[in-house]
């Protein structure tokens, strides 16, 4: 009786240690790492009227005494964050590749060269992952403190189109030849992007596409989600944690997301200002 | 019969620990298979905790934390304002075929469209020649007025023609550059056109054709050295 008192009790204790590392290392990190619904990013303007730190509140953080306060480890959390991104956008300004800038305070995706603003997009819609709201301000701080490269791009459009044309044997056939531009159909736009330490940043378009765009969209889209399920069943039967994949969907203007995928390098790097 | 029976319960008493040794391995084996972060700039801390490294830190050092801070920013962005231009430059977008005359500070003096490369390439036997305009940074290096063009092979070749000798007269066109050109390397040029009505296509072969106002206002407001970004 005893006996088996003992064993039912070692078998629930090791059972619930069990579910619990199996759910905190395994499913969990699988599952939380979709979107959870629409993430409240404070512009600048905003965090001014609700009194919190923005970058011109700076001066006052010397002037508090006492223990160190959540107030000042925050100031200094922005300054730190400040100063990574100033650092990263130095690193990039002295390369002669032009590179994004991710505003996601005020929702702006900034091509720069050189440290000139080239082009400003608007974001329609911004959607962080729990991977992202979830970690702790300095962590963020942490991931985010130097420029991200490129690992792998795939987008609904080309990068450049081409048009072949036959040189004319003679004047004849040269003035037969239209001298009228042609003019490639704007094709619908998504663009995937996965960068150093697992961030995946995608851009889609505020226009809904055309039945061929749409097409193409929802190909490149289940592509990646099939990869994804393969991954995550891999890690669940293997008993692996899946790394943490922060994702960051911008959506923007067909026009905006095009001539920001045209525009960037063939390896491009990014910037997070958050 | 009972002595036939005692190892068999034996096993059994044993093989009843199966099941929490199992879980015990299995607890072990997912902590253990945990992978690392392959970056080492990605740390989790936030899954674990919210705690903060800095707030075991006392006031004093947060405050020279800080300061250091604030001089490594006004340091860092002094550095970012010494690679800007010091001149009037201008940004020309080739997907929209259009673009943005600023002053020094970076404001917009004037906008507009422009035509950019088509994008083709042009096959002639074994010749592939390819009509576009590069992207990057690159430098105003010449100004003229009513400069003429001397015609390379390929507009020859573009207009079937048979291609002269290199010092004829035929290769030299009064009209195409318009009034003003700004030479910029490599053959490029921004200067005027005929095709007015182009503008805001990309029609040209690698140049950047400007409307003969926006091309008199470019002219006077760059000078030789002023920068020119093409995206």
């Amino acid at each position: 009786m005893n006996n088996k008192l003992v064993f039912w009790i070692v078998t629930a204790v090791l059972g619930v240690c069990c579910i619990y590392i199996l759910t905190s290392t395994v499913i969990l990190p699988v599952f939380t790492k979709s979107a959870l619904p629409k993430v409240v990013v404070h512009t600048v303007e905003e965090k001014e009227k609700n009194g919190k730190p923005s970058k011109n509140a700076d001066d006052s953080a010397d002037t508090s005494n006492g223990g160190s306060s959540k107030e000042s480890v925050d100031k200094l959390l922005e300054l730190k964050k400040r100063e990574f991104l100033t650092q990263s956008r130095l690193a990039l300004a002295t390369e002669d590749s032009n590179y994004l800038v991710l505003d996601l305070s005020n929702k702006l995706a900034i091509l720069e060269l050189k440290g000139i603003v080239l082009h400003e997009a608007k974001i329609v819609k911004l959607t962080l992952s729990n991977s992202i709201k979830q970690q702790h301000a300095e962590s963020l701080i942490n991931w985010a403190s130097e420029p991200f490269s490129v690992k792998n791009i795939e987008a609904t459009i080309p990068k450049i189109v081409f048009f072949e044309k036959i040189a004319p044997k003679d004047t004849l056939e040269a003035n037969k030849m239209s001298l009228e531009p042609k003019i490639t159909k704007q094709g619908d736009v998504l663009v995937i992007m996965d960068f150093q330490r697992n961030l995946r940043f995608i851009i889609s378009q505020s226009e809904l596409p055309d039945p061929d765009g749409l097409k193409a969209i929802t190909e490149l889209r289940k592509s990646y989600s099939k990869l994804e399920v393969s991954r995550s069943l891999d890690a669940l039967t293997h008993l692996n944690r899946e790394p943490i994949k922060p994702q960051i969907e911008i959506v923007v203007s067909k026009t905006d997301a095009t001539i920001l995928y045209k525009a960037l390098p063939l390896n491009p790097r990014m910037i997070l200002k958050f | 019969m009972e002595i036939e029976e005692k190892p068999y319960r034996l096993v059994l008493s044993i093989a009843k620990w199966i099941i929490p040794l199992v879980f015990l391995i299995l607890s072990i084996r997912m902590i253990t298979n945990t992978p690392d972060y392959q970056e080492p700039a990605y740390q989790v801390k936030g899954w674990f905790g919210d705690s903060s490294s800095y707030q075991e830190k006392s006031q004093k050092s947060i405050d020279k934390l800080a300061q250091k801070s604030r001089r490594n920013i006004a340091s860092l962005e002094s550095r970012i304002d010494k690679l800007k231009p010091v001149k009037p430059f201008i940004v020309v977008n080739t997907t929209e075929n259009r673009f943005s005359l600023r002053n020094a500070a970076g404001d917009t003096i004037k906008t507009g469209m422009c035509s950019t490369g088509k994008n083709e390439l042009l096959i002639s036997g074994t010749k592939r020649i390819v009509f576009k305009t590069p992207k990057g940074i690159f430098m105003v290096r010449n100004k003229q007025q009513s400069r003429p063009w001397i015609k390379p092979d390929w507009a020859f070749i573009e207009d079937g023609l048979p291609i002269p000798s290199a010092r004829s007269s035929e290769r030299i066109d009064y009209a195409t550059l318009g009034d003003y050109a700004l030479e910029i390397g490599n053959g490029y040029m921004l200067h005027g056109t005929l095709y007015q009505r182009f503008l805001g296509l990309p029609v040209t072969h690698g140049c950047v054709r400007l409307g003969d106002k926006d091309l008199e206002l470019i002219y006077n407001t760059l000078s030789k050295g002023s920068k020119v970004f093409i995206y």
